[in-house]
């Protein structure tokens, strides 16, 4: 009798039924577990972020350097929670079908525009007139604001519309399941979903192109944020690669904090048939990647400063790398590149579930060093006028405001994520679905594959 | 003229694609019959056309007018009140650029979103001829049509196994 070779780490099959799948995903909406020591947690941290942020309003715009760490809080929420779902419309774009089980974990993350669109009102009074320094708006009306608001919200909106779109079927499965007012909520929501070839098709092209769309807002948005929020502010800094590295550092978050919620939802949320090796394998190879560019981008831009040694542009070092803000530009590039290079390059790192969910968390904690680094020294600029840095202003610590600011959006945006997770399946019930009736198990010569059917 | 709407579920999908297959045979026009799934199957698994609808105009349809807004506005401005400085052109196009991509960016979203309200043909009061066990994984197959080829995509259900048939009230 010959021997089967099943070949090492292979890609692994789904073991549950259509039936299955469908039962344990709606029960989680339809009877959600009692959670209310996570939602309480959740639900004070937001209160004291909103109490932080009032107590900052409160104290007014005047004292420009103590809304910093807002401003990188949110350039870090922009890289994050809004570059999450980048893997969902990039995975989905490319038609892989490792995504399926993961999709739906990282949309839900655009409810975090309902918390970052108004961040971002509340930030705006923070920017100082343009006149008189350098943008790229020239004198345009109503510049930057109105046109960096409509950017945002529409960003938020995008994100919104497509876990709405994607959700919808779902929505249809679990009011055909549901009774009294969940079925009434869940028919409102489906809008009258019955599974016609037209209904899919509008579905499916309809999330192409909504993420699509939602990855130009994006690099939209990091483009303006870090030149008004940041460059801009600096006199003396110029440079055409830096809204490049915010969205290179937007891939690299949106690939860790992927991770992030990968893992505790496998760990804590009972997700484990699920999320498999082949998904942190797959994140953990762009996590990789990214983290070289991140080095290329940052090299690429301080070589040039660096290497022109014109006294403006060693100011702006001075200012960003090796003076008042060294600690937290040391502990991005050690956090954002050297670690995940370090480990990632490793293959029993690299395959394997904590190995890829560590670094990850060291890039996040990496990148929101290198946001404080550089819209906290921005911040702390004091006069805005000509070209050069006149003097390096001290390093800015953060106070109690800004820690309660930090915890508590993070909170509340971990608030409404919990509760969207509890209206809407966190597993795309329709896109498993289509995976298990596309993918068999086969045998081809000593070896066991998975064959997977791509439908045009 | 009176339209039936008759819809045999089917337990499994092969069943569902004979049953389909089976009405074509019999007569029923193509354009009455209408396959309900849970899951998205690959196109043509039912042997039904490619669906027909557009929405690949509205995001371009967007885009050109949210382009066509974002020109008109920066180089409007600027030509209504022109600023001579040092010789440059009064057009300062990398300016314009940022706006002009705003604008394509916002009018694409906004047709991209209308286009799929408008494609699903939401919002949608009633739900029509529909069973819950689509959800469940059987497989349904509508017909709408009028009475002599509904009563004869009845027979064709019975004998290809359809589980279930029912039938909406009618309508004149």
């Amino acid at each position: 009798m010959s021997e089967i070779h099943v070949p090492h780490r292979h890609p692994t099959l789904l073991r549950l039924t259509s039936a299955a799948v469908r039962r344990e995903l709606l029960d989680r909406v339809l009877a959600p577990a009692a959670t209310p020591l996570l939602l309480g947690v959740f639900a004070a941290l937001a209160i004291i972020g909103v109490i932080g942020l009032a107590l900052r309003v409160a104290g007014g715009y005047e004292n420009r350097v103590a809304w910093g760490y807002t401003a990188a809080l949110l350039a870090w929420l922009f890289m994050t929670v809004h570059g999450a779902p980048l893997a969902a419309a990039g995975l989905r774009f490319v038609k892989a079908d490792w995504r399926r089980p993961i999709v739906r974990i990282v949309e839900l993350c655009t409810v975090g525009g309902l918390v970052t669109f108004p961040l971002f009102l509340l930030l705006l009074p923070t920017l100082p007139p343009r006149q008189g320094r350098a943008n790229i708006w020239f004198d345009w009306p109503g510049a930057p604001g109105a046109y960096e608001a409509v950017a945002v919200l529409f960003l938020a909106l995008t994100g919104l519309a497509m876990l709405a779109l994607s959700a919808r079927p779902d929505f249809a499965a679990a009011r055909d399941a549901a009774t009294g007012a969940a079925r009434r909520r869940y028919a409102f929501l489906a809008g009258g979903w019955r599974g016609t070839p037209r209904e899919w098709d509008v579905l499916r092209r309809g999330l192409v192109l909504l993420g699509a769309l939602y990855i130009f807002a994006l690099a939209f948005v990091q483009f303006l944020y870090p030149i008004d929020f940041g460059l801009s502010l600096i006199p003396g800094w110029i440079s055409a690669i830096f809204p490049a590295f915010a969205m290179l550092t937007t891939l690299q978050c949106a690939a860790a904090s992927t991770l992030i919620a990968l893992y505790l939802w496998r760990r804590f949320g009972g997700l484990s048939d699920y999320l498999r090796l082949d998904h942190f394998w797959g994140l953990a190879k762009i996590l990789l990647a990214t983290s070289l560019l991140w080095f290329y981008f940052w090299w690429a831009d301080f070589l040039t400063l660096w290497y022109g040694r014109k006294p403006p542009e060693l100011a702006v070092l001075q200012l960003l790398v090796v003076g008042p803000y060294f600690v937290p530009f040391a502990l991005a590039f050690l956090l954002s590149f050297v670690v995940p290079f370090g480990s990632l390059i490793w293959n029993r790192v690299r395959i394997s579930i904590a190995g890829p969910v560590v670094v990850a968390l060291s890039v996040l904690l990496g990148n929101f060093f290198n946001t404080v680094r550089i819209y906290v020294a921005a911040y702390s600029v004091a006069g805005m006028g000509g070209h050069a840095l006149e003097q390096v202003p001290p390093a800015h610590p953060p106070d109690v405001i800004d820690a309660m600011i930090v915890v508590g959006v993070i909170g509340l945006i971990a608030l409404l994520y919990t509760i969207a997770s509890r209206v809407i399946p966190p597993v795309s019930i329709w896109e498993v679905n289509e995976g298990l009736m596309l993918r068999r198990p086969a045998h081809y010569l000593k070896g066991e594959y998975i064959v997977v059917g791509k439908p045009t | 003229m009176t339209i039936r709407h008759l819809l045999g579920l089917y337990p499994d999908a092969e069943r569902a694609a004979n049953g389909a297959d089976a009405l074509r045979q019999a007569g029923v026009p193509q354009s009455s019959i209408e396959v309900l799934t849970d899951t998205p199957y690959p196109e043509g698994a039912f042997g039904e056309p490619p669906a027909q609808h557009r929405l690949f105009v509205f995001p371009f349809i967007g885009a050109a007018c949210g382009f066509a807004v974002g020109l008109l506005l920066t180089a409007g401005t600027q030509l209504a009140y022109p600023m001579p400085t040092g010789g440059k052109p009064i057009l300062s196009v990398p300016a314009m650029i940022i706006i002009m991509y705003e604008g394509t960016m916002l009018g694409a979203i906004i047709m991209t979103v209308l286009g799929i309200i408008f494609e699903s043909r939401l919002p949608r009061a009633r739900l029509g001829t529909y069973d819950p066990r689509i959800s469940e994984g059987y497989v349904g197959v509508l017909v709408v049509d009028e009475d002599p080829v509904v009563g004869r995509a009845e027979q064709v259900f019975r004998q290809s196994g359809a589980e279930v048939i029912r039938e909406r009230e009618p309508e004149d």
